[in-house]
């Protein structure tokens, strides 16, 4: 286990195993916020990606300083957020209208 | 082995265990919670990775803003205290599959590659170049973080109590 911390394949197969824990839970939870915290599971290892090849692969994608993975994080972080807004949003309204939040229930525009 | 590495090592360690929690508990309510050791650890990988200002991020913003605002949904969720492990377990199973291949493909591809131009990360401080960043190069997609306004009066609206004509249309669809 020597060297862990600057082994990027262990940073890219955790990352993948946050994804894929959170394509399980996006497909197969019937609440909406279990979906929700599938997709924000997703975003988390992708975001991870991005700071660890920025942080072990430097000067060898782009030999600049302009930390370009930190950036694309950031932004991932950002949207996270505008949509948790919108998901609670929408959450709240379903809610209100249909005493219930289990997403194989909201399926009146299956066509 | 270093301290470092035994930092990481438990931060994946601790970040898994969350996941799988997040992913196959049948209480929706300990999935969130177990939500926030994925959160943090991720957040302790920024720091191991030398990425300061976006694990502070991750931290004041995923832990404790968006899982605030998960746990406030979940606490409206009907079956927080019911256990539907049994009539859900055969739920998994497709998505399992799917989340098995993916997982196979993208880790055989993973492993396969040549990663020996490794680079050790370094540790100084960078909410500097990453503002400086903001304002060059990104500056154009950092103002397209306009919407977060725009989704932010979407989610307002959206959230908003009914109108009487709204009410009116919506009890036509319960039908």
């Amino acid at each position: 286990m020597a060297g862990l911390a600057t082994h990027l394949p262990a940073y890219l197969i955790f990352s993948l195993v946050l994804f894929s824990f959170g394509l399980v839970a996006a497909l197969a939870r019937r609440s909406a916020i279990g979906i929700f915290m599938g997709v924000e599971l997703m975003l988390n290892g992708a975001a991870l990606n991005f700071v660890a090849f920025q942080a072990l692969r430097k000067g060898v994608i782009a030999n600049d300083n302009w930390l370009h993975g930190h950036i694309f994080s950031l932004f991932i972080i950002i949207l996270a957020a505008i949509e948790a807004a919108v998901a609670l949003a929408i959450v709240l309204r379903v809610f209100g209208t249909r005493q219930t939040i289990d997403a194989d229930r909201s399926d009146e525009l299956r066509g | 082995m270093t301290l470092a590495d035994i930092f990481v090592a438990f931060c994946f360690l601790l970040g898994g265990a969350a996941a799988f929690f997040t992913a196959f508990h049948p209480n929706i309510l300990y999935a969130a919670i177990s939500l926030i050791g994925s959160l943090v650890a991720v957040a302790g990988l920024y720091g191991a990775l030398g990425a300061d200002f976006l694990a502070a991020a991750q931290l004041i913003i995923y832990v404790g803003g968006i899982l605030i605002v998960i746990l406030f949904a979940v606490m409206m969720s009907e079956d927080i205290y019911k256990r539907r492990f049994f009539e859900g377990a055969k739920k998994y199973i497709f998505p399992v599959l799917a989340a098995a291949l993916v997982f196979g493909g993208l880790a055989k591809v993973t492993l396969d590659a040549d990663w020996s131009v490794a680079t050790k990360p370094d540790f100084e401080p960078t909410a500097r170049a990453m503002g400086w960043a903001l304002v060059g190069p990104y500056a154009l997609v950092f103002q397209y973080v306009v919407v977060l306004l725009a989704g932010l009066i979407g989610a307002v609206i959206i959230a908003r109590p009914a109108t009487k004509m709204q009410k009116f249309t919506d009890d036509e669809g319960d039908n």
